[in-house]
């Protein structure tokens, strides 16, 4: 048996004669890991969140939308803002290089769309045919919008699967024709199936039609309610949105130190919008996890401080048997490392628990994985090493014979 | 004395303690040749330094100056690894104090130095069973501190210095927490010891106990010197 292995085992023994103060340490080191297992948690559910947004939304997409507020687009609830026009996305398309593709979009909530006997009220989409591209969002069946559909006002939709279960049940709904505001559009095509938005919204609850139709026939406004962008090389993203930026600033008259009146989105804001909500909890459990690991190590030093003298004579006698100051040293060092993982899986336990608890009361995402179970290793080694280096020394370098007096 | 083959050689040692500005010499020159399968005992009153002699022929404790040689090792030249080696190996310390470990069985206590022996010997555990049945506490192996009497302590405390078979015990007050019939027992131990041929140095302030040694030094001032039998002190002193 190796002497490393005896001493440690040894170490073991000891421990096992004073379970008191073993578990008042590990339990220091358990709230300290077990924030930590829960921000690890939370943040890995938000990460997953936000990658599914970004995913969904493309890291290419950048959108455009009136007024000036970041996420919505929309400074005080004035919907009404005329400040992009389609004008705007030619500009875009012919003065800014790092662009694949640019739709503009137009939409109306709640508008009354009518099959037969059916009714329903779903979102309407004008737009051009790149969106679906630009979108990620095409037809599962059918033909999407076709450059003649928009040259010619066509009245032609295709509609998401909601509007289709809504109006249509099992039946096939292409080649019918449905009233949107009471003007007949033909059906060409379903929307492939999206699901829920992050926000929460009915994403497949939507009728698309070519943006000419949309003002010549249902909405007579010239005011876009978005512009969707696929940028080229997202390498240079940054420089492309102030290439849109410029472009739009000086097609709308800005003076300089005049604010935009327009917002921009990059999928960095997507990531930042998501991550907002979590952050702060993030945050705090981040700040709990590192004050309770702190005042964990501290307890750990001033107990083992405090054990290494009352066991003086066991230190002497040890070294009078013919213990090294090495063999003292691993000892100790163990005593606290056993109770630092001790509490890392307790900490463990408590945190995985307390990320099913959040998840499952919607308080946040929150996700058991394994990397929270990687961190309490790696953060309970260093505290036994760092904390525990001290007491240990201590006892390893006390002269044998002082220990062995009194 | 032949200074050849001597087991123990202490030349010359000296030890100073610096308190402040006050520097005590508590040995001041001690020449000191113990051979092998000696039993030596030293006496001295309080405060003469004798456990400070023991604890530095036990590699416990450095002199200030001086040379200590341990069969043939000069003692005091080796690193601290090596000290505890030798301590582990050649050396079995008894004391008046008995540092039984608590929670702890007896046997656990008797295995203490083969934990720190190089090897690991496979019949450790038989090993320690048989030197407590030599000390007369075979049925005593699963005892712990609390359970056992101060005399019984001290035999296991003396099977523990025996488990590694070191080259020399050495005892520092053994007795001195002991009634006169343990203090008997733990004779009787040190007198078989003798017979099997180990080297024994014993500290006391009993001449009973000193009695029993072949050779008494007393420790005075500093300064070593052989007691001789015929001339027999009058009086027991401070026990
Ligand atoms: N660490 C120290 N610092 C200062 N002085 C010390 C120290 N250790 C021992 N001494 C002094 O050295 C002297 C010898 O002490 P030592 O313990 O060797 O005496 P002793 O002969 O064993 O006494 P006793 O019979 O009471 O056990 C004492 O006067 C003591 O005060
Ligand atoms: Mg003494």
């Amino acid at each position: 048996m190796n002497r490393m292995v005896r001493v440690a085992k040894e170490s073991i023994r000891m421990m096992k004669g004073n379970r008191l103060r073993v578990l008042i340490m590990a339990l220091g080191v358990a709230v300290g890991v077990a924030s930590l297992t829960m921000m690890i948690c939370v943040s890995k559910g938000a990460y997953l969140e936000v990658m599914d947004i970004v995913n969904r939304q493309g890291q290419d997409l950048l959108q455009v939308r009136p007024g000036t507020d970041k996420h919505t687009g929309l400074p005080s609830g004035s919907r009404e803002v005329v400040s992009l026009v389609e004008e705007d996305v030619e500009a875009i398309l012919l003065h800014v290089g790092n662009i694949r593709a640019a739709s503009p979009v137009k939409d109306r909530k709640e508008v009354e769309v009518k099959y037969g006997d059916k009714f329903t009220l779903s979102r309407i989409f004008g737009i051009t045919p790149v969106w679906a591209e630009i979108r990620d969002f095409g037809p599962s069946k059918g033909e999407f919008i076709s450059s003649e559909d928009l040259n010619f006002a066509a009245r032609v939709c295709l509609i998401g699967q909601t509007v289709k279960k809504n109006l249509f049940g099992d039946t096939d709904p292409i080649g019918q024709t449905i009233r949107i505001k009471d003007v007949p559009f033909n059906v060409k095509g379903e929307l492939e199936w999206k699901g829920i938005s992050s926000a929460g919204r009915d994403r497949d609850d939507r009728i698309v039609i070519p943006i000419s139709t949309y003002s010549k026939r249902l909405f007579r406004e010239i005011k876009l309610n978005q512009i969707v962008i696929t940028i080229g090389d997202t390498s240079h993203l940054d420089k492309t949105v102030e290439d849109v930026r410029a472009v739009l600033r000086k097609r709308h008259k800005l003076a300089e130190g005049e604010p935009d009146d327009f917002a921009m989105r990059t999928p960095q804001d997507l990531i930042d919008l998501a991550y907002g909500t979590t952050r702060s909890l993030i945050n705090l459990l981040t700040g709990i996890a590192a004050v309770s690991l702190l005042v964990a190590g501290v307890v750990i030093v001033n107990i083992m401080l405090a054990s290494v003298s009352a066991r003086r004579a066991e230190i002497g006698i040890r070294r009078a048997l013919g213990a090294r100051k090495s063999d003292i040293l691993r000892q100790f060092l163990m005593e606290s490392l056993v109770i630092s993982m001790l509490g890392g899986v307790l900490g463990t336990i408590l945190g995985y628990g307390g990320s099913i608890l959040l998840s499952s009361l919607q308080v946040t995402a929150s996700v058991v994985t394994p990397l929270a179970l990687v961190a309490a290793i790696i953060t309970c080694s260093l505290i036994a090493l760092v904390f525990g280096i001290f007491p240990a020394r201590k006892a390893a370098n006390q002269n044998p014979v002082d220990a062995l007096r009194a | 004395m032949s200074e050849i083959d001597s087991m123990i050689k202490v030349k010359n040692i000296t030890k100073s303690y610096i308190k402040g500005s006050m520097i005590t010499h508590v040995l001041c020159g001690i020449t000191l040749f113990i051979e092998k399968g000696e039993y030596v005992a030293i006496m001295g009153t309080s405060g003469t330094g004798k456990s400070t002699l023991m604890n530095i022929i036990g590699c416990l404790d450095k002199p200030t100056s001086g040379q200590l040689e341990l069969g043939g090792v000069d003692a005091y030249q080796l690193d601290d690894d090596a000290i505890s080696a030798l301590r582990n190996k050649s050396i079995g310390f008894v004391f008046q104090q008995f540092f039984f470990l608590e929670r702890t069985t007896a046997l656990d206590n008797v295995l203490l130095p083969l934990l720190y022996a190089d090897t690991y010997p496979a019949d450790a555990i038989p090993r320690a069973k048989q030197v407590l049945v030599n000390v007369g506490l075979e049925d005593r192996t699963k005892y712990l501190a609390n359970e056992l009497s101060g005399g019984q302590q001290q035999r296991v405390a003396i099977a523990r210095a025996l488990i590694n078979d070191p080259d020399v015990i050495l005892a520092d007050e053994p007795t001195g927490n002991l009634d006169s019939e343990s203090t008997a027992e733990v004779l009787k131990i040190f007198h078989r010891l003798h017979k099997e041929g180990r080297t024994i140095v014993v500290v006391t302030h009993d001449r009973e106990v000193a009695g029993h040694a072949q050779r008494i030094l007393e420790l005075k001032d500093g300064q070593i010197k052989e007691l001789d039998f015929s001339s027999k002190p009058k009086d027991s002193s401070d026990h």
